[in-house]
């Protein structure tokens, strides 16, 4: 619906708090973007930034559920309405838990720098974050256009992460087993791993929104997860 | 608590109780209803809701026959209460009005008792053969109509010295006392202040365990709180008809939407 309200208030109340959730996402960016950078680089400083930026993310967050909650109590929205801010609210959280992942991949680049460097795994991981990022470079986009078939897209993209998370989970479990020196790295290598993996399906979980928002149906439930690590056992690796 | 699933709102489960097909109303040259077609449900509240003149009264009074009363008012069309014709020859309409009770707008008590204001119908229809029934359908209908323990020390007070929210209780019990089985309500709250409101909303909840309910409201919110089907009328035309969860969150027509979030339509 783009026709306008009778109360104009309204439309720059909604308007508004979509602004925000922008600002938020675009600060979510920067902080994947710079991690991966911080941690290809050993750069301690820019991984403090991006531990000290999260504070902000948290903020917005909490500013737009605030915004929401206002929002809903005073203009009681309806319709295509309520789902903005039933989306505005969801995607805000999910923005947030991806800062939140951001910050701690932040804090164990600090750790890592001081690790034995483990070989291919930066390469996997840069490969995990590029897909990531793309991800959700496209899902603002679908937010944006109200673009259902870009954000279904995005949805089909998370099982690649997954694929790319289990491969990496198989090689840095044979890397433990060779040597146990490698332990250290090699966990917070998993975590990050995780992380990267976990933003995935919080990117997944906006494009559901987005095509909640459009279409006013949730996404049925039969996408296929691919992250099946749950079940890898060291035994499994020598089969593979 | 209530166990939810208990107190879900889906009412596909239940039977028609009132059914309309090709329901044209005019008044004069006036085409004020256009081709309705609905069932609605028993034992359910249905809100019929839309802009001023899009004709709910209308159709709501074409269900107990109140438009017989307008000279210029012409009904066509079939509607059905458990499957009888409504309009046929042989339906009195008084005693259809008894078994499809209407509450309007503005309380309208009648000025005697409170008593009187409830024994009057079931006096007209024989429904009490001694005083001591009667005693127990005026409790009984209080009692349904949520305003018993408000009153039952001044029965033979005037029912015009109550407050706008109990008149408009004591009219729904007034309502109630010929045994209906179907409840029409026009806007029955707009007159009532935000608390006598809530008491007939809960009220209103209340009485779909017995009755069929059909409510029109201007109060977008109200429909939203009070119904489990929604019917949105606009120039005369029933636009959508479904479940007030889906009307409120994921109407089909634009005009639906326009209407329901305020927008310039
Ligand atoms: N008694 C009447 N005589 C002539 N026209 C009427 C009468 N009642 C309603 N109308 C006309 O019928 C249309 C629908 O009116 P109504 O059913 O009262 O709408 P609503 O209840 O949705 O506000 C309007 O155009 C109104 O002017
Ligand atoms: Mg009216």
């Amino acid at each position: 619906m783009t026709t306008q309200h009778i109360v104009s208030a309204f439309d720059r109340d909604l308007v508004g708090a979509q602004a925000k959730v922008m600002k938020m996402a675009g600060l979510v960016e920067e902080a994947m973007a710079q991690v991966a950078i911080a941690l290809e680089t050993n750069d301690l400083a820019k991984a403090d930034a991006v531990r000290k930026n999260d504070k902000a993310i948290d903020a917005l967050d909490e500013d737009i559920k605030h915004e929401c909650a206002r929002i809903l109590a005073t203009r009681s929205p309806t319709a295509s309405d309520l789902r903005t801010v039933l989306t505005v609210m969801s995607i805000s959280s999910n923005l947030e838990r991806c800062g939140d992942y951001a910050k701690n991949i932040a804090k164990r680049t600090t750790v890592l720098t001081n690790a034995t460097p483990i070989n291919g795994v930066a390469a996997a991981l840069r490969g995990m974050q590029n897909a990531v990022s793309s991800m959700i470079k496209d899902v603002l986009e679908a937010y944006i256009q109200r673009d259902v078939a870009r954000a279904e897209d995005v949805r089909d993209r998370d099982n690649q992460v997954d694929e790319m998370y289990n491969t990496l989970f198989r090689s840095l479990l044979t890397h433990m087993m060779e040597d146990s020196q490698n332990i250290t790295a090699c966990m917070h290598l998993h975590f990050i791993a995780k992380n990267i993996e976990r933003m995935g399906d919080h990117t997944t979980s906006i494009a559901e929104q987005v095509i909640y928002l459009v279409t006013g149906e949730m996404p049925d439930e039969d996408r296929p997860k691919s992250d099946l690590t749950a079940f890898t056992t060291p035994e499994d690796l020598g089969e593979a | 608590m209530d166990d939810l699933r208990t107190v879900s709102k889906d009412v596909d489960a239940n039977n028609t109780k009132i059914s309309a097909k090709n329901v044209q109303v005019y008044y004069g040259d006036t085409h004020a209803i256009k081709d309705v077609n609905v069932e609605i449900k028993e034992r359910t509240v249905t809100a019929f809701i839309g802009p001023s003149g899009c004709g709910k009264s209308t159709f709501l009074r074409s269900i107990n026959r109140m438009n017989d009363t307008i000279d210029i008012c012409r009904v066509e069309g079939d509607i059905r209460i458990d499957g009888k014709d409504i309009y046929d020859r042989d339906v009195d309409p008084v005693q259809l009005r008894a078994r499809v009770g209407m509450v309007f707008q503005k309380p309208n008590p009648f000025p005697k008792s409170i008593y009187d204001n409830i024994a009057y119908g079931p006096k007209i229809h024989g429904l009490a053969k001694t005083k001591a029934e009667m005693d127990e359908i005026v409790e009984k209908s209080l009692r349904r109509g949520a305003i018993w323990n408000e009153v039952k020390d001044r029965l033979h007070a005037p029912g015009t010295g109550l407050s706008g929210g109990q008149q408009q209780r004591l009219c729904i019990a007034r309502a109630i006392a010929t045994e209906p089985d179907v409840l029409l309500m026009d806007e029955p709250c707009s007159a009532l202040d935000p608390i006598a409101t809530s008491q007939v909303e809960e009220l209103i909840d209340q009485l779909r365990e017995s009755y069929t309910v059909v409510i029109v409201t201007h109060s977008m919110q109200q429909a939203a709180r009070v119904s489990q089907k929604t019917a949105f009328f606009h120039l005369g035309n029933l636009v959508e008809y479904g479940n007030t969860d889906d009307i409120f969150t994921n109407p089909k027509d634009p005009r639906t939407e326009s209407y329901i979030s305020g927008r310039i339509g």
